[in-house]
């Protein structure tokens, strides 16, 4: 659910409404952030980080160099530029390209091919996998209270490990906090909750 | 539908009823007979365009006309702000602890799993409690001082010491952790937990967590994009003032 994040910047306020009621029939993605101006799109983007920009190169004036230099600088974003003008076609190395008069099947099969890009991506580095023996023992001591260090002490591991670990962890089970993790892990006897006091 | 000044407050209220806490805290109340919104705003000194873009705020969650909400003088979103803050902490965070607590006498045998939801929304109450306290006690006193100043043009010895003890960016910094733990409380009450016999009450509680998300979002909402860029063009024009 709501898994891609999208950014839209369009200057036409009907077709940027239009494509957010495209995007949501489409499913499984969420538009974040809607721009209508070039001003602090690329800063935004920074801290936002979509998988995905629908971009309207207008909205730079047609200044190509600069869009192509902010573009080049996301790194796991999808670029789709949409335009009214075909001469804007493969300028940006965009991953895909939708015209203002394209029919309805286009663009659908256009953004569903961006999005199975996307999902493959994700696939390799958020499997619906249970949780291995070895996270089931780092989650052991994350819920004690453990700080990374004396994680990565105990176990004679680094504390890059630990944190990828704990990051892994937090994926799969869809818990962010360390009292929500511990939680989990009294319910599934790890430790019992009279270790946690 | 857009919510209008000449629609009946009445009829507001069947389109949406989420919208009864959000005018409550404005201090209206039910039973308005036939009276159109502009009337009930004028009788209870409520500021109707204010008015009007915050209740299109909740009733649409795709309107959000930051501008607009941007020329409302800072002091009414303050005060708006504090009336929700007061129904989270008297209202709200106190219903749902009573409803766990009675799903726990009602559980013999799973107490010791009520009693680790019950320990993790108190955790979470703390937490959101001293989060809002900060607001009131230290970034509202700041929000006021700093429109003060914008608007006499006057920069007072109080004032001057407000504005220099404090800065919207550290705010910013620390105003986005707070719903983790609400998130996880239902992602382990949907995923994890087994649920007790009393399933009427449990799906009472994770109902009313899902509103209070929700409640939750739209109230930091008005925070961060309308309170905190209106704060950072006016700690600009401060600073160019001293």
């Amino acid at each position: 659910m709501n898994n891609i994040t999208i950014v839209v910047a369009e200057t036409s306020y009907l077709i940027q409404k239009g494509l957010c009621a495209v995007l949501k029939s489409l499913g499984d993605n969420h538009v974040i952030h809607k721009m209508d101006k070039a001003e602090g799109l690329f800063e935004s983007l920074n801290t936002l980080k979509p998988n995905m920009l629908i971009l309207n190169p207008d909205l730079f004036d047609g200044n190509y160099e600069l869009i192509k230099n902010g573009c080049a600088k996301l790194k796991a974003c999808k670029l789709v530029i949409i335009s009214n003008k075909n001469k804007d076609e493969g300028k940006f190395d965009e991953d895909a390209f939708l015209h203002y008069e394209d029919r309805q099947s286009k663009i659908l099969d256009c953004l569903e091919g961006v999005k199975k890009d996307l999902e493959r991506n994700k696939k390799v580095e958020k499997s619906d996998e249970p949780i291995s023996a070895r996270e089931k023992n780092i989650l052991k001591h994350i819920a004690l209270g453990l700080t990374n260090k004396e994680i990565a002490d105990q176990l004679f591991i680094s504390i890059h490990t630990v944190v990828t670990h704990r990051k892994n962890i937090t994926q799969k089970l869809g818990i962010k906090s360390v009292s929500g993790l511990t939680v989990y892990a009294i319910l599934n006897n790890l430790i019992t909750m009279d270790e946690v006091k | 539908m857009r919510i209008t000044k000449d629609m009946k407050m009445a009829d507001v209220i069947q389109m949406n009823y989420m919208l009864i806490p959000v005018i409550y805290r404005f201090g209206i109340n039910l039973g308005f007979g036939d009276k159109s919104v502009k009337e009930i705003c004028e009788e209870t000194d409520v500021d109707l365009n204010f008015f009007l873009q915050l209740v299109n705020t909740y009733h649409d969650k795709d309107y959000f006309p930051k501008e607009e909400l941007q020329t409302i003088p800072s002091k009414d979103i303050v005060a708006y702000l504090k009336m929700t803050h007061s129904s989270y902490l008297n209202e709200k965070l106190t219903e749902i602890e009573g409803l766990i607590e009675s799903l726990q006498h009602a559980e013999a045998e799973d107490e010791k799993y009520i009693l680790l939801i019950r320990n993790f929304f108190e955790g979470y109450k703390n937490e959101l409690t001293e989060h809002i306290l900060h607001e009131e006690d230290v970034v509202f006193p700041y929000v006021l001082a700093v429109e003060e100043i914008c608007t006499s043009g006057i920069v007072s010895d109080l004032n001057r010491k407000i504005f220099e003890s404090f800065s919207i960016s550290i705010y910013q910094e620390g105003h986005d952790d707070v719903e983790e733990k609400l998130m996880d409380l239902k992602t382990i009450m949907i995923k994890y937990l087994t649920p007790p016999r009393n399933t009427n009450l449990y799906h009472k509680i994770i109902q009313l967590l899902f509103m209070l998300e929700q409640d939750l979002n739209y109230h930091s909402r008005i925070e961060d994009k309308v309170l905190v860029p209106k704060m950072i063009s006016m700690e600009k024009a401060v600073t160019e003032l001293i």
